[in-house]
């Protein structure tokens, strides 16, 4: 009787423990995951563009490494960063933001400069859209 | 007649600066939304909203991408896209409107306009109608928007389980915040 409770004791601490872990569950770390497609910039957005529906079975909810010239770089009141990479189009371009805790790889970059950036890829509204990015050296 | 040469000139700028500045646009504007219950808090930033305001009509347009909605713990995330908004089906919310009252509105003049908006919003493919309070403040030629108001979850045919119930609240609150510029023609 005493290893039953034993044992159910063990279980339920365990399942609490699993559940704690599961439930604080980390998010994806983009720098260290490895990018799942390698593409650039106009490339990129041409795809959503041209066939949103295939781009969006292709590319959603990966992570994607995408190279491109710096259109522009602008940080927000809470200390995130919002880079723009230009995709040959004056109207749409390839938005990716920077989490305040990456936001210092980005701070560096200026206009004009060629750079990968990697991130999760959320789809395209006038612009394709990365989430969660750091920039690949 | 040099004078006139150049009020005329003046004139024509001005006309195609006004002209130029009637539509005010973002990429990174900002949608956050918040439910409180007593068991949990969940709040969710989007930075990427692109909207545009029409000046002259008083016509706006917001959309924004289910997925880029980021929330602090990745469980919520998850479950927030697979399970509720089911963002692989319905990628995108928009809303389409106007302001109510824009005749109290000077986009020419810095200052604090208090507006009405109404219009339809769509999310998880259900378009409704909704009207919101709303602040416009125009200083030095840039415009900000904000607007405060709730939705809910059901009225978007968003089926939360009874298990979790009580964990989201009936009314999310839903905020939003727009740094627009002109958008150059």
């Amino acid at each position: 009787m005493k290893k039953f409770i034993l044992i159910t004791l063990a279980a339920a601490v365990i399942a609490a423990i699993v559940g704690f872990l599961l439930y604080n569950k980390p998010h994806r770390d983009t720098a260290s995951a490895e990018s799942d497609f390698v593409v650039e910039a106009p490339v990129l957005l041409k795809e959503f563009t041209e066939n949103e529906a295939a781009a969006n079975q292709k590319y959603l909810d990966k992570v994607v490494a995408v190279r491109g010239k710096v259109k522009s770089v602008t940080p927000d009141d809470e200390g995130n960063i919002n880079l723009t990479l230009d995709a040959d189009n004056d109207m749409a371009g390839v938005i990716c933001t920077f989490p305040k805790a990456d936001a210092e790889s980005a701070g560096s970059i200026n206009e004009g400069e060629e750079v990968t950036v990697k991130g999760v890829c959320t789809g395209v509204l006038m612009d394709v859209v990365l989430i969660r990015c750091v920039v690949e050296k | 007649m040099k004078k006139i040469v150049f009020n005329t000139l003046l004139l024509v700028l001005l006309a195609t600066a006004v002209q130029a500045q009637d539509k005010f646009f973002t990429k990174t504007g900002k949608i956050s939304f918040f439910s409180s219950t007593p068991m949990e808090d969940i709040e969710a930033h989007n930075k990427t909203t692109t909207s545009v305001i029409d000046t002259k009509t008083g016509k706006l347009e917001f959309a924004v991408l289910m997925k880029a909605f980021q929330f602090e713990k990745a469980l919520m995330e998850e479950h927030f896209n697979e399970n509720y908004v089911e963002s692989g089906k319905y990628p995108k919310a928009s809303f389409s409107g106007a302001i109510a009252n824009l005749s109290d509105v000077n986009f020419k003049k810095d200052g604090t306009y208090k507006v009405t908006v109404k219009g339809n919003l769509t999310l998880h493919g259900v378009t409704k109608a909704v009207e919101a309070p709303g602040t416009i403040i125009v200083k030095n030629g840039v415009v900000n928007a904000a607007s405060t108001f709730n939705i809910s979850p059901e009225d978007y045919k968003i089926a939360i389980p009874n298990l979790v119930r009580e964990k989201i609240a009936k009314q999310i609150k839903v905020t939003v915040d727009m740094n627009y510029e002109p958008l150059k023609g």
